[in-house]
């Protein structure tokens, strides 16, 4: 592990000792990282190493998992979010999430962006303003500002994507889970998403796992490394791509695994 | 194994520039012993070599931009395939400096003003750097990168003792300056292959270190 950025000035997500098991399977060891805040933080790794795994403990979405079991700690902000104190729906509201797939509700582009603002009991009158300004935020706007009330459905993948993402702007979160946004995106949706999420961590810390190394290496300022479970190697995304410490790593990102 | 081809595509990279490196190192063996000799056959016979390493730094060059557009190496390939234009752009260098001192037999006529002691040596260790510098880049050795760079010192000051000694000759007797000229030449040639050849031994510390270092 590389010591020198595996304690970073201002983390936003600290993660100590994390272990999670299905059932009898091990599928995390031992993970601990730190998350900066403002930036992009890729995790890479073969099919089945863990990394949407940990993402999902990030926002506690292995608490839907049936005979999942987790210790260590994860802190965001400074609190343990599986603290026995913490309201989840908080949590995510505060820790958002996009999908592999697009999965806009079946309704109109303005109901789903207005979905979570009103749950929270936003104020009548102030969602219009906050459905606008999710949408400019997602560069969806000028698309779509003429047929807002048009299921959100009829949109193109690489639309409903963005809308997915405005979705999740729209109740204000902190950090932005990605789940392999892009994978079931055309190249020209896949370089807006990448562009937007360049531009969103601004305002957001964003973590995305993602099996796209070349977008991995675009996109991101840090990088993690998994592999059966463990985190094999976290760093830079310049020095994990140009020199990497570990040789598991080398031989994953220049193909020479399996 | 995945990603075949692309392993052997790195594999002829490597392979061409081991081949432009011997093809260097025959050149430049050749056209110093031309010249040591005024042996104006060896001096042509060279010269006619240089459009073979034209050819072979293309195909370089082809492979790396190709490597690049469309393998999108990585690591230590990335490192490789960087180092491997890099080196041959020192190569092609190497061979037009040795194309230079292939030139120079056709011009002096006669005998050397003097014997070439003190430039023979720095043509032996030019020659010893640039088996070496290429060696080291082709097992990624990074010891034998710095003692082959290291040698540099040594050319320098030859040179410069070479220089004084011409141009005192040049002082005392005027009649020598045109042969002293192209021994003058040729010795700057010799240091500047050496710098050459201590930037092939960069590239070499970068690949295996992946360090950014000068030796020179």
């Amino acid at each position: 592990m590389t010591e020198d950025v595996k304690k970073v000035a201002q983390p936003h997500i600290v993660v100590e000792n994390l272990n999670l098991w299905y059932g009898e399977k091990q599928a995390l060891k031992n993970i601990s990282l730190q998350v900066p805040r403002n930036s992009v933080t890729a995790l890479i790794g073969p099919s089945g190493c863990g990394k949407s795994t940990f993402i999902r403990c990030l926002n506690r979405m292995n608490d839907l998992v049936k005979n999942c079991r987790i210790k260590g700690k994860v802190l965001i902000e400074n609190e343990d979010i599986y603290g026995a104190d913490v309201d989840v729906v908080e949590l995510r509201k505060k820790v958002g999430m996009v999908f592999q797939k697009p999965n806009p509700f079946p309704m109109s582009i303005y109901d789903n962006i207005a979905y979570g603002p009103r749950i929270h009991g936003i104020n009548k009158k102030d969602i219009d303003g906050v459905v606008e300004s999710a949408l400019r935020s997602a560069v969806l706007f000028e698309e779509t500002s003429d047929r807002l009330k048009s299921p959100a459905l009829s949109l193109s993948g690489g639309q409903q994507q963005r809308l997915c993402i405005a979705r999740t702007l729209a109740v204000k979160p902190k950090i932005i889970l990605f789940d392999e946004p892009t994978s079931a995106l055309d190249p020209i949706s896949t370089a807006r998403i990448e562009d937007l999420i360049m531009t969103l961590k601004k305002d957001y810390t964003i973590v995305i796992v993602t099996h796209n190394m070349q977008q991995a290496a675009r996109i991101s300022d840090y990088t993690g490394y998994f592999l059966l479970g463990e985190l094999i190697e976290f760093g830079q995304t310049r020095q994990i791509f140009h020199s990497p410490k570990e040789k598991s790593t080398e031989d994953y990102i220049t193909g020479r695994f399996g | 194994m995945i990603r075949k081809r692309y392993f052997q595509q790195l594999d002829l990279l490597k392979e061409s520039v081991h081949s432009l490196g011997e093809m260097s190192e025959l050149i430049f063996h050749d056209s110093m012993e031309a010249v040591v000799d005024l042996n104006v056959d060896l001096a042509r016979k060279t010269l006619a070599l240089e459009y073979k390493v034209d050819i072979l730094e293309e195909k370089i060059e082809i492979s790396v931009f190709d490597l690049l557009a469309l393998q999108q190496p990585m690591a230590k390939d990335l490192r490789l395939v960087v180092s491997a234009l890099k080196i041959s752009a020192d190569l092609r260098r190497i061979v037009g400096l040795s194309i230079n001192i292939a030139k120079i037999p056709d011009k002096i006529e006669g005998e050397h003003i003097k014997p070439l002691i003190d430039t023979k040596k720095m043509a032996d260790i030019t020659a010893y750097m640039l088996e070496n510098s290429l060696k080291a880049f082709l097992t990624q050795d990074e010891a034998l990168a710095r003692e082959a760079a290291a040698r540099d010192d040594e050319v320098d000051k030859l040179f410069h003792v070479v220089w004084v000694e011409l141009i005192e000759m040049m002082a005392k007797d005027t009649s020598i300056i045109s042969k002293a000229t192209y021994l003058l030449f040729l010795s700057r040639y010799l240091e500047r292959i050496a710098d050459h050849c201590c930037n092939i031994c960069e590239s070499a510390v970068y690949l295996a270190t992946s360090e950014r270092v000068r030796l020179n």
